[in-house]
């Protein structure tokens, strides 16, 4: 009887001790996702952190990058403005609730965020030293990106997956940290060590420099000078050398339009390989050239370059049926503007009206499908240098730097964009001289140059892609700043809205900075929020720069 | 070989008892039957003052051993207990007969074991498979509904195949899954609905990554047939299933099928058919007074855009109108047909039983084709051994048009807003397109209802297997082994296709389709040994055991655009063809450069979501007299979406049952009370995050890249998760009264849920992440459930039941992840549909909406904009609304009068808000009921915003607005304003009336042992105050995690009313 019970017993026994660890190990295996990797190579990473600088379009969120903020921001420094009278963004209101002018924080905390460090994190475990560069300075690009539009933020703590509160530092920190980070980027970049290879590099970069080191370095250099002339109006500009900062930076930079940083798509027929602004995508049929920008070009602002047509306006900007260049009032919409002055949208549809693309594809510079998305330019560079050679007193330096710049724009829009223009209207290298001959644009005498000058023709170089850096020159010179020079303002005529026009929630004040992210911060991270006073204040958004302060 | 081992053990154990055999005394055979002369299984047998007991197998066939001077005792809960001297007989043969007293049946609780419902310490209910079968429902848990206490059953939409979720005691979880775990015949069965969200690809919805609101796909229980069902045992709290863990956290609904019963050799047949018309009796209410105007009574003739505003003037008297509500929907024909075959002869039992089921439903191109068939076994080996096989297949074929907002395709809100002056019924162009209203573009053009439904659709083939297999071995009277054994297995392939003229589109975009192919296995075996010993006056109880669940879901996805090469003169080209025909189940007619995948189809490999679980169990009980029963229970597991430092965990539970009466006798004295009992449980139980929560994954990047690019998804997933604990404790009682014609069962009970899963809540994207996962959150659920019974009639040829169920539910949520504010919410962004969502606020109840508000000022009074006597609006996600319901009272009546009998079922629910969506989307465009008055000038009730609102004075407003003139009135109105508060209903859910022919007239019939013909008509009542269409659906199915969407009221087609029709013949 006993056998009876017990043998049984001892049989479960070891079978369950048998079947207990086959188990295991069989519920150890399905622990692991199947389906996706926690691992993936840097090369394949790379590539979609790239696309992030513009427009990211993952399977896990789309849009994040610099081009959708821009349609916005380009409003506040009257690049264009919408069809619609009294629109937001246009009388320099701020956003609320929503996550409008929210793409950058997006790009650089989660587009960009765990994707870079994880770059830098396994790059280095490769040695693969010029994708750890690489990724450096997509980080240092961030942090200036970020501050330059949303001031204090998360720095010291970002990327801390154990923390859903976090605290915001300071704008200098920021400028601290992104050049802290552009020079261990230039250090990981000037090695040729380990498994530092052209070719390897070029298939994350495919899109960006092609695997060419030195156009990453020359970016990072392009950052740093950034960062020193973002300083111009401080004081300690050209008290502490910054001015020196930055032409020596800006002189490393970009030298010539291949050395420029732009994103590049491949187009087809998603979504993700076609550029953000162009007819495929769909998203800036309601936009329209401001007025601002129709008359600098056309010769019709009295104080600055008045009288010259630019024939840059042809490949930048859109005609109107009388095939001439006008605008809109950017918080007026279509206000004021006589159905014949309606201009076209920037895909060109002959009908004016038309926020759609037209039939057959006649976009041109930026506008395009597959046009590639400058981030920064060889121009810019030289723009960089005029401005602070000017305000050093070095007139001759300003002026050379000035000239290269409006000569390096020329090429680059003949070049990268002559598509979609009339021959009659193609810029000709007769035509480009007979606009840099004029001493209107061009002085002959250095000391002729003025800071209305370098700025407007910066203000016409960045337009439509320079939203972010446009904005920050503005913004220095709070709009409407004087030239002491001249006595006149520096933006010749810019008339920010006012009155009825400028958003009564700015009580009177102008725009000076993009609130956090809705969807991360003014739901998510509420107290650090109102400790800076971005959460209770209506006014949040026209709180001074840093950069723009004395 | 892992999957065999548990037979091996079991012959194995087999062969070493066999020899334990002792024979002195003569052998005693026999059967039992029961009144309706079926054999009884179960029924227990003594001899008279010994321990020497059997039961009574499948078969109703009992052996036992006595002499001839011994009395054999015959018992069965429910029935008389019969003494049989043995006498010179070698076989008994006994009848029983039911009792009217001793009303204690067996139930069917967790691990297919049966227990006397006396010893249980929690609430287990029942439903008879007669009465699911009875409300003639193609998906059997829309049955439920009113004839259990505490259970919630929504269904999403009217649609023919449409889900339907099911919550017992409310929400425990506000991440996870709050249906309950599907047991049948001890088998864990997949009930799992699609869900379209696929994370970016790394999950297993679709490849267009859908939020999961658009479109509906068949919970798979439905593919049981409900004529298949012998009984329904619902486990309500987890008390009852700590025993079945993790998985039966919500709960169980425990169903045993209908087994082969002894024929004697003869071949028992049953028919019976069912003919059904269905119709939508109830709209939305909606104004078609007003002609087209994009505002301020200002027209705007057709053709331009802005036709769908109806702010113009109204209608000219001679413009044509059109009653399109009523030419839209069809009237839905059903059949189904059953036929069950039962043969058997002693120790082996066959049935066989099959389904057609064809439903054309009422909203065009919707229907569902389903057949079943299912053999079953059960066979008894030898002396000990019982077997009981099974194999069911099932095949669906469903197609339905999409539901949601126009804009996603969806057809319901197109209809509403259709513009009176065009039929509704001329959709389509002699090419087979689109017929346009106003816009050249025809994509630009909004869908008309009838062409959406024909066009923009989904389906599904669905085919599955389930086999089971039972063995119960019973080596001697105070052992019993019984293993469980099933594998479960579907594919199913599905497509949702969106036409290449769809307003849902932009032109470019030529058309959409989504195809994947998904393929469920699911093994899983539970293996328990019980002994039984009485000791004095003590009988225990001993339950060891094991369970095993491998389930893995397979599923590949693919989406791709371009289905059309252009589109001209009206006519599709494909190849320079001209076509009219677009095949969605072919994934090949999209253009290869625009498709999407799921993550690994990109490398021909099916994603997967594997769940894995091991767990061992005790039980133990203690029984006193027959009258105070204490069990404990003790459950190990150990699953797989947990990182391993986590994986093993554990959770006790007890129960104490005592029978008041039976202690204290005196209680019954006076035939008032006849039965009291009293019980009380408490356990613990323990819920799993996902699959793969734990680890974060990098998803797809398509930027531009000459290799695959990658980039992580949205989620910070959290490495160190533990699983989510959750408390109960249960009282109640039970009381019988007047010779049981009054029952009633009591139940409080309190659920705290804590260490919550949150699963992608949101935090600031400074994590790196956009959403994340940590044990944050925590709700206590507590309610009362009561069931009472009357019988105020037993009589022999007249007999009338009344049974009521009541449930009153409350709920807290008590804490959420610390990212989100004090008056924020924590929500599924599956239920955010306009700008409302399920938003979860601390120190509020689980049923909370969130959306825009009125602004108020300090006294709450709504302040209004002075310049223009409209009211302000504080926009985001703030409270509005509770959907909690007050009570549910199902009241169950059934009469039988001789051949006759008539049952109905009114399902009463009182309280609880519901957001309009559609009225709100009507609302906006000038066709909603409430802008019917808009001629009507008023002043809105409020103060105005003129810097006295929070000052002891403030201003009343005193501006008077026309809206006809303002429409602004109606378009800024705030979310709230479109929170029905207290929705009540009185839903007629079932009526059935059954006639069988008298067995006078079938003694003339030979071949024909019974006929009846029913009728059965189902939501044919509904009373509500509710001004939509239908109170009770969902904008999201079940596998939206948490809340879910119930009261949320957006495009999903209300339910229709049915009449059937049919008869049942034995032969």
């Amino acid at each position: 009887m006993k056998n009876i019970i017990y043998k049984p017993l001892l049989f479960v026994g070891l079978l369950s001790i048998l079947f207990t660890t086959s188990c295991s190990k069989q519920i150890d295996d399905a622990y692991k996702n199947p389906n996706a990797a926690v691992v993936e190579p840097i090369e394949s990473i790379l590539s979609g952190v790239i696309g992030s600088f513009t427009a990211f379009y993952s399977s896990a969120g789309t849009g994040y990058g610099v081009q959708a903020d821009a349609i916005l921001l380009g409003r506040y420094i009257q690049y264009w403005g919408t069809t619609t009278n009294g629109e937001n963004y246009g009388q320099m209101g701020g956003t609320v609730n929503s996550d409008n002018t929210g793409s950058v924080w997006a790009a650089v905390y989660y587009g960009q965020g765990q994707n870079v460090n994880k770059i830098i994190q396994w790059g280095t475990e490769q040695q693969k030293w010029d994708y750890v560069g690489a990724a450096w300075a997509i980080r240092a690009w961030g942090w200036l990106e970020l501050t330059n539009e949303y001031s204090d933020a998360p720095l010291k703590e970002a990327f801390n997956t154990n923390l859903v509160q976090f605290h915001y530092d300071t704008q200098p920190e920021f400028y601290d940290s992104c050049r802290a980070v552009c020079y261990r980027a230039l250090s990981f970049l000037n090695r040729t060590d380990g498994k530092v290879s052209k070719d390897n590099l070029a298939i994350g970069d495919a899109y960006f420099f092609n695997g060419d080191v030195d156009k990453w370095k020359k970016f990072v250099y392009g950052i740093l000078a950034r960062s020193y002339i973002d300083l111009s109006n401080k004081q300690i500009f050209l008290t502490n050398g910054y001015a020196d900062s930055a032409i020596k930076y800006a002189t490393l930079s970009m030298a010539t339009n291949a050395d420029n940083a732009a994103v590049r798509v491949a187009g087809g027929l998603t979504s993700a390989v076609n550029n953000y602004f162009g007819p495929f995508r769909g998203n800036i049929g309601t936009i329209r050239q401001s007025a601002y920008i129709a008359d600098l070009m056309s010769g019709n602002n009295a104080d600055a370059f008045n009288g010259v047509a630019d024939p840059r306006r042809w490949y930048m900007l859109r005609e109107n049926n009388n095939k001439t260049f006008k605008g809109f009032t950017v918080w007026a919409g279509t206000t004021g503007v006589a159905a014949a002055d309606y201009p076209q949208n920037f895909w060109g549809n002959p009908t004016a009206s038309s926020t759609a693309a037209p039939t057959v594809d006649s976009s041109r510079y930026l506008y395009q499908n597959t046009s590639p998305w400058p981030l920064m330019t060889a121009s810019e560079m030289q723009f960089i240098i005029a401005e602070a050679a000017l305000r050093k007193g070095n007139t001759s330096l300003a002026l050379t730097a000035y000239t290269k710049a409006i000569d390096l724009n020329f090429d680059m829009i003949t070049t990268t964009y002559p598509q979609n223009v009339a021959v009659p209207n193609q810029i000709t290298p007769a035509v480009k001289t007979a606009y840099m001959s004029n001493t209107a644009v061009i002085p002959s005498n250095p000391a002729a140059l003025t800071l209305t000058q370098i700025m407007l023709q910066k203000y016409i170089a960045l337009y439509g892609w320079g939203v972010h850096q446009t904005w920050i020159d503005m913004r220095k010179f709070h709009y409407t700043d004087l030239d002491p020079a001249t006595g006149k303002q520096v933006y010749a005529n810019f008339t920010p809205p006012s009155g009825a026009n400028l958003i009564s929630t700015n009580n009177g004040k102008l725009v000076y900075r993009c609130r956090p992210r809705y969807n991360s911060e003014y739901l998510y991270n509420v107290p650090e929020l109102t400790r800076i006073g971005a959460y209770q204040n209506l006014d949040y958004n026209t709180y001074e720069m840093w950069f723009s302060q004395k | 070989m892992r999957k065999f081992l548990p037979f091996v053990l079991f012959f194995a154990c087999l062969t070493m008892i066999s020899n334990s055999l002792l024979a002195q005394e003569k052998t005693i055979t026999g059967k039992v039957i029961g009144e309706d002369n079926r054999p009884q299984s179960g029924v227990s047998i003594q001899v008279k003052g010994t321990k020497l007991v059997t039961v009574t197998n499948q078969l109703g066939i009992f052996k036992i051993k006595a002499d001839p001077k011994q009395t054999l005792i015959f018992t069965q809960v429910g029935s008389v207990k019969q003494e049989i001297l043995v006498g010179s007989k070698t076989e008994i043969n006994v009848q029983l007969v039911p009792s009217q007293e001793q009303l204690d049946e067996v139930v069917v609780v967790a691990m297919d074991i049966k227990r006397n419902s006396r010893e249980l310490g929690y609430s287990t209910q029942n439903v008879t498979g007669k009465e699911i079968q009875s409300t003639q429902r193609d998906n059997f848990i829309n049955s439920l509904q009113g004839r259990v206490a505490g259970i919630t059953v929504t269904p999403t939409t009217g649609a023919a195949g449409a889900s339907s979720g099911i919550i017992l005691r409310g929400f425990n979880t506000l991440s996870g899954t709050n249906q309950p775990l599907f047991v049948v015949d001890g088998i864990i069965l997949d009930n799992s609905t699609l869900n379209t969200n696929s994370q970016g690809g790394a999950g297993i919805g679709l490849a267009s990554d859908l939020p999961n609101r658009n479109n509906d796909y068949t919970n798979r229980m439905a593919d049981l047939n409900p004529n298949d069902i012998e009984n329904v045992t619902v486990l309500k709290g987890p008390e009852a299933t700590s025993l079945y863990g993790s998985q039966a956290s919500n709960g169980a609904i425990v169903i045993t099928t209908k087994k082969s019963k002894s024929t004697g050799g003869k071949i028992l047949v049953t028919y019976d058919n069912n003919f059904r018309t269905q119709e939508i009796t109830r709209f939305a209410e909606v104004n078609n007074d007003y002609g087209p105007g994009a505002s301020n009574g200002i027209p705007t003739p057709p053709p331009t855009a802005g036709q769908f505003q109806s702010f113009g003037p109204v209608w000219p008297s001679t413009t044509k109108l059109y009653d399109n509500l009523h030419h839209f929907y069809k009237t839905g024909i059903s059949q189904t047909h059953n036929i069950g075959v039962e043969f058997g002869k002693k120790e082996m039992g066959f049935r066989v039983s099959g389904q057609f089921l064809d439903n054309q439903g009422v909203i065009p191109n919707n229907m569902l084709q389903k057949y079943n068939f299912k053999i079953s076994n059960n066979t008894k080996i030898g002396k000990y051994i019982t077997i009981t096989p099974s194999i069911a297949y099932t095949y669906s074929d469903n197609v339905k048009p999409l539901k949601g907002s126009a804009s996603t395709g969806g057809f319901l809100l197109s209809l509403y807003q259709w513009p009176a002056n065009n039929d509704v019924t001329n959709f389509t162009t002699s090419n087979g397109g689109k017929t346009t209203l106003f816009n050249a573009n025809v994509n630009s053009d909004y869908d008309n209802p009838l062409w959406s439904a024909y066009n923009n659709y989904s389906g599904d083939k669905n085919t599955r297997y389930v086999s089971t297999l039972g063995i119960d071995i019973t080596p001697f009277s105070w052992l019993s082994l019984a293993g469980r054994f099933g594998y479960d297995t579907y594919k199913q392939d599905g497509y949702l296709i969106t036409h290449p003229q769809s307003y849902a589109l932009t032109a470019a975009t030529r058309g959409s389709l989504d195809n994947y192919y998904r393929t469920y296995k699911g093994y899983n075996h539970t293996i328990t040994a019980t002994a039984k010993k009485n000791i004095g006056k003590f009988t225990t109880r001993l339950m060891v055991g094991t369970m095993w669940m491998d389930n893995e879901m397979e599923q590949y996805s693919v989406k791709g655009t371009q289905l059309i090469d252009s589109l001209s003169g009206g006519s599709m080209y494909k190849n320079g063809q001209i076509i009219t025909k677009l095949n969605p189940a072919d994934s090949n007619i999209s253009l290869p450069g625009s498709r999407v995948r799921l993550l690994r189809n990109y490398f021909g490999l099916p994603n997967l979501n594997i769940l894995r679980e091991l767990a061992y169990f005790s039980e133990v009980s203690v029984g006193y007299k027959n009258v105070a029963f204490l069990t404990y229970s003790h459950r190990f597991e150990t699953a797989s979406p947990l990182p391993a430092k986590n994986r093993n965990y554990n959770f006790p539970g007890a129960s104490l049952s005592l029978i008041v009466s039976d202690i204290f006798p005196v209680i019954k004295r006076g035939d008032i009370i006849n039965y009291f009992k009293l019980r009380g449980s408490m356990a613990n139980t323990a819920r799993l995050n996902d699959p793969y929560s734990n680890q974060a994954v990098f998803v797809n990047n398509q930027n531009s890249s000459v290799i695959p690019g990658f980039t992580y998804g949205f989620t910070n997933a959290n490495p160190d998760l533990r699983p989510e604990r959750q408390q109960t404790f249960e009282v109640g009682g039970e009381l019988r009264m007047l010779k049981n014609a009054i029952t009633v069962e009591g139940a409080y009970y309190n659920t705290l849920c804590t260490d919550q899963i949150s699963q992608g809540y949101r935090a600031s994207y400074a994590t790196g992440f956009i959403l994340n996962t940590t044990n944050a959150s925590s709700l206590r659920n507590e309610g009362i459930e009561l069931t009472v019974g009357v019988t105020p009639i037993n009589k022999n040829n007249f007999n009338w039941n009344v049974n009521f169920n009541f449930n009153h539910m409350w709920s807290k949520v008590l804490t959420l992840p610390q990212s989100i504010g004090i008056l924020n919410d924590y929500y599924n962004s599956d239920t955010y549909i306009s700008n409302v969502r399920g938003g979860l606020i601390r120190n509020h109840s689980t049923g909370t909406i969130t959306g825009s508000t009125y602004t108020r000022n300090t006294a709450g009074e709504i302040l209004i904009n002075p310049a223009t006597g409209i009211p302000l609006v504080t926009t985001g996600n703030l409270l509005i609304a509770d959907r909690s319901p007050n009570f549910t009272l199902g009241i169950n009546n059934s009469f039988r009068y001789k051949n006759l009998s008539l049952s109905f079922l009114w399902d009463w629910k009182r309280g609880g808000d519901i957001y309009n969506g559609t009225e709100q989307a009507l609302t906006t465009l000038g066709k909603s009921a409430r802008t019917s008055n808009r001629n009507t000038p008023l002043i809105v009730k409020g103060v105005l915003n003129d810097g006295f609102q929070n000052t002891t004075n403030p201003t009343l407003n005193s501006i008077v607005i026309n809206p006809y003139f303002l429409t602004s009135y109606y378009t800024s109105l705030p979310d709230e304003e479109f929170i029905q508060k207290n929705v009540n209903w009185l839903r007629l859910r079932d009526v059935s009336v059954n006639y069988t022919l008298p067995k006078s007239l079938m003694n003339h019939i030979k071949s024909i042992k019974a006929v009846s013909f029913f009728f059965t008509g189902n939501d044919l009542v509904l009373i509500t105050n509710y001004h939509g269409a239908d109170p009770a659906v969902n904008s999201n199915n079940p596998a939206t995690g948490g809340i879910g969407g119930y009261g949320l009221d957006l495009g999903s087609a209300p339910t229709p009313i049915s009449y059937s029709f049919g008869m049942r013949a034995n032969f």
